[in-house]
Order: structure tokens, then sequence, then C-alpha cells
């Protein structure tokens, strides 16, 4: 009996032929990711994990290999991936980029340093399946325009520091002009008082009128000058600590520019290789035959 | 030799003293008894003279180190008057633990500091080459519970240390060292010079360690690698170790992250200095912040480093409420 709803037996043999290839496709790729493992070929594990990244930075083909649906098989262990990954990719960096110091902060994760010295900065994190650094937008962006300024020969907060200090300088002569503002004060109030008791002829009282006005607007001005200077002892003590942070950073800035220059020659040197260290990285797991295997 | 003791010999009079303590009372007395009495006490005195003077002697010419401390610590609370015989010419006590001092160096072959007397003023005092210029060194007792006595700067009145015969112990003040040393000397007196004399201070906390077991506290003289300069104040705000950082890098220098991210600066001949925070992790106590300096010989300690780099110096003297190092504040407050 013909039902609509039974599927013939030739549907129905399909159906398990598609599924069991289907399973077996993921039950090849589970397998050669565990046999890529356990031979520590990491090369072949970066491949496998990321087909399109692969094909487009090492093959420079456009539509590689790619197995996007395996591929997501392993995404909910990207983290044990990234532990895993991360011994010989930190290896191969700390000989690349001597000056960054990583630290594990989650399974899997790293972010790192600029530098070993006092209070360096927290430059970014480390994507390990991409093998890319992502860098704190803010401290690349410092640092960057460090080197820019570099043809000015200015630092960073050259500009900064020489307003504060120009500020300082003012407000300190408004201190040390006190003595001389008081002795100002005394004449114009004498002035006023002598006005006061002058007898002024009618035709002389706008004139007369205006002068005092005239000095009472000067009395305020130097009032004014009094109440600033006694809010200049903190305004420069506020100032050496804005001075002494932003010359703190130029130091830092100074010492991460020096380091790149040793290491790269340029800052334009560093970027190009920080844009190519997947492709690099991959090449050294080729060249060294998957580091571990060799180097330990 | 102090004016104090110039006093005119008292005349006894048997009928008429208060300065007289008879024995017995005197009313007891028969005049023969009161003579009797009366001589004893002057052959008494006489005794305690000739003894002073064995122990002046010995304090002068023996080559025992042994012998010289026994003679110092006798003389240095010697009472050579008695109510019957006084000694008109006399050194103050103090004036020993200077001829003390010069000796001990002497039996070492040490001997740098010079002694001196002064006419003028009736008292002996120490000059030291090199700084001479700028003043000169005497002891002054301490006459309150303590005892002992402070060797002191005679223009400045700064006490470099104290001295305790009776306590075997020895204290540098780290305030005087540093104001009389780095401060007062820094524009008129060479490095050198200086650093002749922060030897000879050490020379006398060594001596009287290894001879006599004192109990010394160089404070920051102490040239030891296991020397833990203590700041005083245990806060340590993050502005002066930045200060630091960015001073260092002005010179030439990096402050680094050592080991527990403390900050350390290494400086030339590999001498290492490391700002640390103290912890005592048995009572979880904070025991604010310390000073380490490193060095391969042991020879350089955290005064020495202040003297050489200008940068540390400035950095110091600029932050002293916070940085300075730790005295004894039994002795020094």
């Amino acid at each position: 009996m013909a039902n609509g709803n039974t599927v013939s037996n030739g549907e129905y043999l399909q159906a398990t032929q598609e599924l069991t290839k289907a399973v077996a496709s993921k039950i090849r790729y589970l397998q050669t990711l565990a046999t890529a493992i356990d031979n520590k070929n990491d090369r072949l594990v970066y491949q496998l994990i990321d087909g399109d990244r692969y094909s487009e930075q090492i093959i420079q083909a456009r539509h590689g290999s790619a197995d996007v649906d395996n591929e997501n098989l392993v995404s909910d262990i990207a983290a044990k991936l990234s532990q895993y990954l991360s011994t010989n990719l930190l290896a191969y960096l700390a000989a690349t980029y001597p000056f960054f110091y990583f630290e594990q902060i989650d399974l899997g994760k790293f972010q790192f340093y600029f530098g070993n010295w006092w209070d360096r900065r927290l430059f970014g994190e480390l994507n390990i399946i991409k093998a890319q650094f992502i860098f704190d937008p803010a401290e690349y962006e410092k640092l960057r325009r460090a080197f820019e300024l570099e043809s000015q020969s200015k630092r960073l907060n050259s500009d900064k520091i020489g307003m504060l200090s120009s500020q300082a300088d003012q407000l300190q002569a408004l201190i040390d002009s006190q003595e001389q503002r008081d002795g100002e004060k005394e004449k114009i109030r004498l002035q006023l008082k002598k006005a006061a008791q002058e007898k002024v002829m009618p035709w002389e009282a706008s004139k007369a009128k205006e002068a005092k006005q005239q000095l009472v607007n000067q009395l305020s001005n130097l009032t004014e000058q009094d109440e600033k200077a006694q809010d200049a002892y903190r305004l420069i003590k506020d100032n050496e600590k804005k001075v002494l942070e932003l010359s703190k950073e130029d130091t830092l800035i100074g010492y991460e520019k020096q380091s790149i220059i040793a290491k790269f020659g340029s800052f334009d040197a560093f970027e190009a290789r920080c844009e190519s260290l997947y492709r690099d990285y991959i090449a050294d797991l080729i060249a060294t035959n998957g580091r571990m295997n060799t180097n330990e | 030799m102090s004016r104090e003791y110039e006093k005119p010999t008292e005349v006894f009079r048997p009928q008429n003293s208060s300065d007289v303590e008879p024995t017995e009372s005197a009313t007891t007395l028969s005049t023969s008894g009161r003579l009797i009495s009366y001589n004893n006490q002057l052959k008494d005195g006489l005794a305690n003279g000739a003894n002073f003077t064995k122990l002046l002697d010995q304090l002068i010419t023996t080559t025992r180190t042994d012998e010289l401390f026994e003679a110092a610590q006798a003389l240095s609370t010697y009472q050579l008057d008695t109510a019957y015989l006084t000694f008109p010419q006399q050194y103050s006590q103090s004036d020993f633990y200077l001829i003390f001092i010069n000796r001990l160096l002497a039996l070492h072959s040490r001997e740098r500091v010079i002694l001196q007397s002064s006419e003028r003023y009736d008292e002996l005092y120490h000059e030291f080459p090199g700084i001479n210029s700028a003043g000169y060194f005497i002891f002054k007792l301490e006459n309150a519970v303590q005892g002992g006595a402070y060797y002191t700067e005679k223009a400045t009145g700064e006490a470099l240390f104290y001295l305790n015969f009776e306590k075997h112990v020895l204290r540098f003040n780290s305030r005087a060292v540093t104001q009389l040393l780095l401060v007062e000397y820094h524009d008129s007196i060479g490095k050198e010079a200086i650093k002749g004399f922060a030897n000879y201070l050490l020379d006398i906390g060594n001596f009287l360690k290894e001879d006599y077991g004192f109990d010394v506290d160089f404070t920051l003289l102490d040239p030891s690698n296991s020397a833990i300069y203590q700041l005083a104040d245990a806060n340590l705000p993050r502005s002066i170790i930045d200060q630091l950082f960015v001073e260092a890098g002005n010179g030439g220098r990096m402050l680094e992250l050592g080991e527990n991210s403390s900050p350390i600066l290494r400086l030339d001949h590999g001498i290492v200095i490391e700002l640390f925070e103290q912890h005592n992790y048995e009572e979880d106590v904070d025991l604010g912040w310390g000073i380490k300096v490193y060095d391969q010989q042991h020879e350089v300690a955290w005064f020495d480093v202040l003297l050489r780099y200008e940068f540390l110096r400035s950095w110091y003297l600029d932050n002293l409420a916070t940085l300075e190092i730790q005295s004894d504040a039994l002795y020094f407050n």
C-alpha cells in the first residue's frame, strides 16, 4: 500500500549512507586533529582549526580547504586548544619579541606587558588560535605617536610638561610678587582716600569719577591676584604630581622605543612583523619541524 | 681638661665641716679617733688616686685590647675626687672615650683620627685629616638613665653614634650621618675624604664587635649584603618610586622589576639595589619597606651609593621624611 508518509527503501538507504559519510568525515577530522596533537604537529593543528586563515596567509589561496563545519566541532574547546598551542607560541614570541612579558590570566588566555621595568604598561592580549597580538588601542596609540614625534625631537608629553612648567612658573611669580602687590594696594588706597577728601569742581566731576573707578578696578584686580596666589601652593603641588606622571610615561615609552629599535630597527618594521606574525610563526614551525620536537 | 674640676682644694676643719662623713657619730669619737679616721680617709683618697693613675697608664700604654677596654670602662665612670681629697687638674670622663677610640684603632694599626687638645676650651677632641676644616669631634656624656656617651660633631651638634661600655652597645645615628656626611660636607669636602671618614666609623664598629662582642647597629653604613635598611615610614607612596624611576632614567639607568615585582636598580660594578616590602607571614603583619644593597664583595652600603650616585642622593634627601633609614629609637629621636 502506498503511503505518502513512508519513505522508500531507496531513500532510506541514501539517507543512511549520507549520514554515515558525514559522521565519518567528522571522525576523520577529529582523528586527524588527535594525531596532529599526538605528534605535536602544531602547524597541522593550526591548519585544521582555522583552514581559511591558513589558506589565506600561508598558501595565499582565496578558497582553501577550509572545513568550517568540522572546525565548529572544536569551537567549544578553544581554551584547551589555546593552552596547548601556547607552549610553542610563547617560546617563539620570547625570542622574537623579547620585550613582551606574558602572563596567564585564564585557561588558554594570556595578556602581556611591555618590558620588565617599574610600572611597565599592560600592552594587550594574545589571541593564540590566530597567533595575533590584540594591542590595547590607547597604549599602542601613545607608542605610535611617540615615534611620530621623534622627527620633531619631542617626547609624547613634552608639550604638556612644558605647559605645566610655565604654569608653575606663573604661579610661583604670583606668590613671589605678594609683597609688591601689598605695596601697590596700599598706594591705591591712599590715592582713593585723598581723592575722597578733595573738593571737586562740578565740571570735573565725571572725570574724577572715572579716575576713581579706575583705581577701584585696579584694586579689585590686585585682590583677585591675591586670591589666586593663596591657592597657588596647592596648584603647584598638583602640578608637580601631574608632571611626575607625565615624565614617568615619557620614561616608560622611551624604554619601549629603545626596545623596538634594538630589535626591529624601526616602528614600521615592528608593525610589519606584527602584521605577519601568523605567517612567520607557521613558517618557523615548518622550519624547526614544530619547535618543541627540536628544541627540547 | 675641664674647668669644672679646677676647684681650689678645700681646707678641712675638724670642728666645723659639713663635708665630713664620719663613720661613727662624731660626739662619741675621741680626738685621736677623729685623727685616725681622717688619716684613713686620706689614705683611701690617695689609694683611689693611685688606682686612677694605674688605670690611666694602662689606657695609654697597654698593647692588649682587653686591658684597654677594662681601663676605659673604669675611667669613664671613675670618681677621682673624694670628700677629703680633690684633684684640681683633671680630664673629663668623656675624654677617656676619645683616648679609647684612638688607642683601639692604633692597636689595629688603623689609626687615622688625630687626638688633639684644645687650650682654649680645655678639652680633648678628635680631628680627622681631610675633614678637619669642617669641624671636630668630642664625646658628650649621656648623664640620664642610659649612661654612655654620644660621639658628637662640635660645630653642628650632630651625634654620629652612641657608645655604652657597660651595655656593650654601639648605635649609629642615620639622621646625623646623613646630615653631616651627605649634606654638610657635600659641597666643601671631597668624596674620598668623606668615604675615608665613613670607613673610620665602620672600623670603630667592627673592632668593638670583634674584640668585645658589642651589639652594633650600623644603620645605613652597614656594608653587609644581608643588611636590611629599614625605612622610617612604613608606607612608601608609589609616587616616590615613580620619582626614582624617572630620575634613574634621566641618569641613564633603569628601575627594573625584580623577583616578587619589587623594584631593583643595577649600578656599576655589579651593585644592585632592591626596594621591597617586608611581610611577616607567620603573624601576617606588614613590616614596612626596606632597602637592600648587594655587591660581590660585601663592601658597599646604602651610604656608599648615596655618596657615589648624585641622583640617588638627591632622591633620598628630597624624600627624607619617608625614606630615612631607621635608627635605634631608644637612643635617637
